[in-house]
């Protein structure tokens, strides 16, 4: 059988995307129609996608790759290819590019296109000329991306590509002071600098990380590129075609936020319950090398934000023996957001998992090494991305590799916490459980915390954080009105509002900035709570009401003698329907309330089980 | 299949025209989409359906069906 064979031979997308990974090669564009027509076969309804590349060398011929890359995701792609050129007349309202209305727009770009000097050697100019020349090229580019970043193109993806040639100075390049590739690596870092900073929806696609993956060879063949400007061999081009698409597929489809791992034969060889914690395979020598270096990407995941879940059929203490005592286990308890280790059925230990969690079951991806639990997951929960992890130990550190759902194109301080975050809860839970366990009360578990809030009153130093909790939270919410960060800049510089935030931190760690009160003070002892929200992180911890006090004691204090709050419903904020009436505010019917702080003074703060710190910056004046 | 009727196939499903309409004697001018890119297109297919490695020189010159089958025959494929 050849390797077409083997791939047409596939009866379903996940064993076609399987192969694919397992790096079976296509051999060309004729190939890559024909698998692309047996993968939408397989297929079910495929959403579109539409790229328009904007082009100084030849992309037409990527379109075969690009129908290829798409069937395997279901996604049914559509190309447009902007005139031949630097077309920057595309990046205008009515361009034809414009009016295709694009997800995704592809600048492939050559480094010459950038400054004219880039077609000859750099390395004979003086330092400070380099560092000259980075900063045209630099700004050239910044030109052509702000223009079409202007326009409505969708996902703005921008790739430099690679000299067919190597360095100028050869072997001797990387120890040069004047080095080709170090100028390269420089630019590239500021041009993705700038990129972040300014430049939304956009992404920096790294040919020259495309070039170490397939080889030389295996990224350009020279005939096409001198006689068609076409630059890419077979491989090259699956691949690009394939990293174009994952952006698509990240972009067009709900985000993968959890990875649920079987144990045996996933992350260690062999099953614990049979051969024991000395017997499975894990460590230094092939083959428990294979699932270090698996468990080593798995960690690599979580840097994208992903939660890793465990979901195993053993005996827990045979799993917990391992995490704990296993001398080569990289991925331990503390990485794992939620476990289920027993004997229960696959589908509804996953269930279970979103409901801990907390998150929709098509934001899981779920990792096994058995035909049986991949068939029964798919079959009861087909939201579940399903993937399975490959017979031969070899093939599996990559098994994960061309899951397009799981590549990010952001990234938050939050999200890299996220696990961390659920480990906390868990502990919290725990402790919970352990303390009624005892027969103790709720307020004791509450005070074993030992819960500390900073509330910042005024502080523009978390401005971000604050529009996107308003846009965010629809729970605990009493008035879910969306703001953006301008606008709550000026609530901040303005005398007549007042804008408090909090965090809260406790012995098993900081949730960061959870909460937001933003009052209007309108005069004549008046305030008005025009906002009060918290993230659901927090709930069930009485920071609620810490929070509310410690503002309507400062209110108080500065000679407000009424406060009047509304409570807006939604479909979604029930949760806060009675929050108003139980801090001891009176209802004065539709949605609204009101307490008088004279007859009614506001809660001690040693009322309830949290330290409280209360921080006022200077009022800082309201940016352009 | 005669080597023919496979070059047919080849060249239809390349350029997107019926394999009917490939003669022994069609060449790039008697169809539009036989243009340059179809042109690098078709010695891809070529490369991948006769198990060839066609040599940048004879990018050219491979341009109709008696060209192609020359050139096949050439190479020792049969």
């Amino acid at each position: 059988m050849t390797d077409l064979d083997k791939l047409l031979a596939t009866d379903s997308l996940a064993k076609l995307r399987a192969e694919l990974s397992a790096g079976r090669p296509v051999a060309g564009p004729a190939q890559a129609q024909r698998l692309a027509a047996h993968a939408r076969s397989l297929g079910a309804t495929a959403p579109p996608l539409r790229v328009a590349f904007v082009h100084t060398y030849t992309s037409d011929l990527l379109d075969p790759w690009m129908d290829l890359a798409g069937a395997v995701q279901s996604m049914a792609v559509q190309c447009h290819h902007a005139p031949y050129g630097l077309a920057l007349q595309e990046a205008a309202p009515d361009s034809a590019l414009v009016r295709f209305e694009p997800h995704v727009t592809v600048l492939l770009l050559q480094r010459e296109d950038l400054h004219p000097a880039l077609s000859r050697p750099i390395t004979g100019l003086e330092a400070d000329e380099q560092a000259a020349l980075r900063g045209q090229a630099l700004s050239r580019l910044q030109e052509i991306v702000s223009r079409f970043r202007a326009q409505k193109v969708g996902h703005l993806v921008l790739s430099l590509l690679p000299r067919v040639a190597g360095p100028t100075l050869g072997l001797f390049d990387a120890h040069a002071a004047a080095s080709e590739a170090a100028w390269w690596a420089g630019f590239k870092s500021e041009l993705s600098a700038w990129l972040r900073a300014s430049v939304p929806s956009s992404l920096l696609l790294d040919l020259d990380e495309v070039l170490a993956r397939v080889g030389h060879a295996g990224f350009f063949d020279r005939r096409f590129w001198y006689s068609a400007r076409f630059p890419f061999a077979s491989e090259a081009a699956r691949e690009v075609a394939r990293r174009i698409v994952a952006v698509g597929t990240v972009l067009r489809t709900p985000r993968a936020k959890v990875l649920v791992l079987d144990a045996d034969n996933t992350l260690w060889g062999g099953i614990v319950g049979e051969d024991g914690i000395e017997g499975i395979r894990l460590g230094p020598d092939y083959p428990g090398n294979l699932y270090l270096e698996f468990q080593r990407r798995l960690l690599d995941f979580q840097q994208r934000g992903l939660v890793l879940a465990m979901c195993s059929k053993n005996n827990p203490g045979d799993v917990d023996h391992v995490l704990k005592e296993h001398p080569h286990m990289l991925v331990r308890e503390e990485h794992f957001a939620a476990r289920r280790v027993n004997w229960t059925s696959k589908p509804e230990n996953i269930r279970s998992l979103a409901e801990e969690l907390n998150l929709g079951l098509d934001s899981f991806v779920f990792v096994d090494d058995s035909d049986h639990e991949c068939a029964a997951v798919r079959h009861a929960l087909p939201q579940v991305e399903v993937v399975q992890v490959p017979s031969r130990a070899i093939d599996v550190p990559h098994c994960l590799d061309q899951v397009a759902r799981l590549e990010v194109l952001s990234l938050t301080r939050e999200d890299l916490a996220k696990t961390q975050m659920y480990a906390q809860e868990r502990q919290r839970r725990e402790l919970l459980d352990s303390a009624s366990g005892a027969g103790a009360a709720a307020g004791d578990y509450l005070a074993r915390l030992g819960m500390k809030m900073s509330v910042r009153i005024d502080s523009a130093a978390q401005v971000p954080r604050l529009a996107q909790l308003t846009q965010k939270t629809n729970q605990f919410n009493l008035t879910t009105r969306r703001y953006d960060e301008q606008q709550i800049h000026g609530f901040i510089a303005d005398e007549r509002w007042l804008v408090a935030d909090f965090s809260l931190a406790d012995v098993f760690g900081d949730s960061g900035l959870v909460g937001l009160a933003m009052f209007r003070l309108p005069g004549d002892g008046v305030a008005e709570l025009d906002t009060f929200l918290m993230s659901c992180r927090v709930i069930g911890r009485e920071a609620e009401g810490a929070f509310l006090h410690t503002l309507l004691r400062r209110l108080a204090a500065a000679g407000v003698h009424e406060v009047r709050a509304w409570y807006l419903p939604t479909a979604k904020n029930m949760l806060v329907k009675d929050f108003l009436p139980s801090q001891g505010f009176e209802p004065l019917g539709d949605g609204q309330y009101r307490r008088d702080l004279r007859s009614h003074p506001p809660r001690d703060e040693s009322e309830f089980p949290i330290a409280i710190d209360v921080a006022q910056p200077a009022r800082q004046p309201v940016p352009a | 299949m005669t080597m023919f009727e496979k070059l047919q196939q080849t060249i239809g499903a390349t350029l997107k025209v019926p394999a009917e309409r490939i003669t022994a004697t069609t060449r790039d001018q008697d169809l539009p989409s036989w243009d340059s890119l179809g042109q690098v297109n078709l010695i891809m297919a070529l490369e991948q359906e006769f198990g060839v490695t066609i040599e940048v020189e004879d990018f050219g010159s491979l341009n109709s069906v008696p060209a192609i089958l020359q050139y096949l025959g050439k190479n020792g494929i049969a």
